[in-house]
């Protein structure tokens, strides 16, 4: 185990320099002034460029300027938001909960709506409802996320007024105990159908592929011999077979949540990761672009090595199979 | 059906019309391809002839601002007083053209190196797969908001954002196919005819890795329509011109007094979508059967 453990490591790390040499190689690609580069578009002091070049070694070849990159970023030091006024570290660390609930709470509920669904297309002997299925999971996968947000806007917040619109929470909020948590959750309702709605498409293609692919198998032929019934097939035999390889997909892809929620907070205001990244865009705030960009890569790779790990020991032939 | 690939093998090279002719038929006898292609030259040929369909220019004022859907205006006035149909039929335009020529991009690049990867293999492999991998570490919407953030967003340069966060799944499928192809005797038997590496490349495998690469080229089409839609719904495209996200960017202001500021052009990115995804799938259907086989369990 420690063997494999220290083999994904040595995957995990080198990627994640790659990466943060490719942001490198980016940032020396912005046309003009280089330390207007690093910062963003505010205007800087004399002193503080000085400081500037000297913390990035921007007078120097470009080589050793890679090297203080990275021995910055060792450091923990992600650069200081100057719209913010504040270390990029603290704004990231502050919004990154906030994802995550947006992110685990969605993908729980589309992981089972999209398993519900998959399973019950690729299974029922009825042609109509797999069509029915089929049909709706191939619209809801060709929705834009931010217009499945916008709709659900329009009928539930402006329309029918359930559900507030954007946010968090009330801008004067003086709950306490349970009404505070119903409140947190009215607010997190749309976002969160949205992203559920989002997963649940993606779910559904593949469970049904799987499951399909699972009743061919020679196994369901034998357990139909054996006189074992519909329901104790799909139940013991297919749905737990067909489960593992989506889960596996949905445990990579739940690393990429971190960043690829921001047209959701977009829409929602939902003042997460996806959001920050969006208002240093605007505002030019190069270093907090740069932070939230690493950020990302960190939690996606450190979330594929997690559910390699928990993979091997779940199931020791992935372990010896590599 | 790979019809179309054993046409061309056996005979001579100009018949290739003939077989894209005999894949375009396998195509349109599936549910789905049809659908697609009937979707996709529809929205075309209707972009296209936006001059002569729309009742006004893009950036021509019609009438009042936030005018409700009506005879006059069949999708309503926007914000600003635009005709929001013309304005829809000008924005696919835009949006068509970056699909396609994202994923065309995507295509050229991710298939060549994938060809290189899978026909070179060793170290060739290890470098070029280990970058497609780092490319395709990120989420694709945060590779394109970086590269646009940095760069600026250009027409071009916003296609070529999209190509770049979208090769390495070209780059995949390639790879996989040749890595099989090599080790078949028609490979082995051009190899020892001494011809090139690029015309065993280019003229032996290439044909023959096409079909599954043609599939994703149409989900990435797809993908990219997404994408620089989302771009323009967070007002980071190319301002000058009209483009469906950017007519939502705007509509996100009145959803409480014009929803059809959202639900026109969302409907016509998702029926873009559709379109390029249901090609997608019929292609599949034809070159791999199985993939829409329905074993069904009978009770």
């Amino acid at each position: 185990m420690a063997r494999f453990i220290i083999a994904r490591l040595g995957h995990a790390i080198p990627l994640l320099i790659g990466v943060i040499v490719v942001i490198f190689c980016v940032l020396q690609m912005v046309p003009g002034d280089p330390v207007q580069a690093i910062i963003g578009q505010f205007p800087v002091p004399p002193a503080y460029r000085a400081s500037i070049e000297e913390r990035f070694h921007l007078n120097d070849p470009l080589y050793i300027r890679l090297f203080q990159y990275f021995v910055n970023l060792a450091q923990g030091d992600l650069g200081y938001s100057f719209r913010a006024q504040r270390p990029v570290l603290d704004l990231i660390v502050e919004r990154a909960p906030r994802t995550l609930l947006l992110a685990a709470s969605g993908y729980a509920v589309g992981i089972v709506v999209g398993i519900m669904i998959g399973v019950q297309s690729a299974v029922t002997n009825h042609r109509s409802v797999d069509r029915f299925w089929n049909a709706l999971v191939l619209v809801g996968y060709a929705m834009p996320t931010f217009w499945i947000g916008q709709l659900l806007v329009i009928v539930f917040a402006m329309n029918l007024g359930w559900l507030p619109t954007q946010g968090m929470a009330p801008l004067i909020d003086r709950s306490t105990g349970f009404a505070w948590v119903l409140d947190r959750m009215r607010y997190l309702a749309l976002p969160m159908t949205t992203y559920a709605i989002y997963e649940a498409t993606r779910v559904a293609r593949l469970i049904r592929t799987s499951v399909i692919g699972t009743l061919g198998q020679g196994y369901i032929v034998t357990a139909r011999q054996k006189g074992l019934s519909r329901r104790e097939i799909i139940q013991g035999h297919v749905i737990r077979n067909s489960i593992l390889p989506v889960v596996t997909a949905m445990g990579y892809s739940f690393g990429t949540a971190m960043g690829g929620a921001v047209l959701i907070e977009s829409v929602f205001s939902w003042p997460g990761v996806g959001s920050l990244l969006i208002e240093s865009i605007r505002l030019r705030d190069n270093q907090t672009i740069v932070g939230v960009v690493l950020f990302v890569a960190v939690c996606v790779i450190l979330m594929n090595l997690i559910v390699d790990i928990l993979y091997s020991w779940l199931d020791p032939r992935i372990r010896l199979a590599r | 059906m790979t019809v179309g690939v054993e046409t061309r093998e056996v005979t001579a090279a100009p018949t290739w019309i003939r077989s894209l002719w005999t894949g375009f038929r396998a195509l349109m006898r599936t549910g789905a391809g049809r659908t697609g292609v009937i979707i996709i030259t529809a929205l075309a040929l209707v972009s296209w002839f936006a001059p002569w369909i729309a009742p006004n220019g893009p950036i021509e004022l019609a009438d009042k601002s936030l005018l409700p859907p009506s005879r006059l205006h069949l999708m309503g006035t926007d914000n600003v007083g635009h005709d929001l149909f013309s304005v829809v039929l000008y924005g696919g335009r835009a949006s068509l053209a970056i699909g396609f020529y994202a994923a065309a991009i995507a295509f050229l690049l991710g298939g060549t190196i994938g060809a290189l990867a899978g026909y070179l293999r060793g170290p060739v492999e290890a470098v070029l797969m280990r970058i497609a991998e780092l490319f395709q570490t990120l989420p694709v919407i945060v590779v394109v908001l970086f590269v646009v953030a940095m760069l600026g967003s250009s027409f071009w340069l916003l296609i070529g954002a999209v190509a770049v966060a979208i090769w390495p799944l070209e780059a995949r499928i390639v790879y996989g196919q040749f890595v099989v192809l090599k080790e078949r005797e028609f490979v082995a038997a051009a190899q020892a005819a001494g011809l090139s590496t690029s015309h065993i490349i280019l003229r032996e495998i290439l044909p023959n890795a096409l079909p599954p690469v043609i599939a994703q080229v149409a989900l990435d089409a797809g993908l990219a329509t997404l994408i620089a839609a989302g771009l323009g719904f967070l007002g980071l495209s190319d301002p000058s011109i009209p483009s469906w996200g950017e007519i939502l960017n705007r509509g996100q202001s009145y959803l409480d007094n014009a929803w059809w500021m959202s639900v026109f052009p969302g409907a016509a990115i998702c029926i873009t979508v559709l379109g390029l995804n249901l090609l997608a799938d019929g292609l599949n259907e034809i070159f791999d059967p199985r993939s829409s086989s329905g074993t069904r369990l009978q009770s």
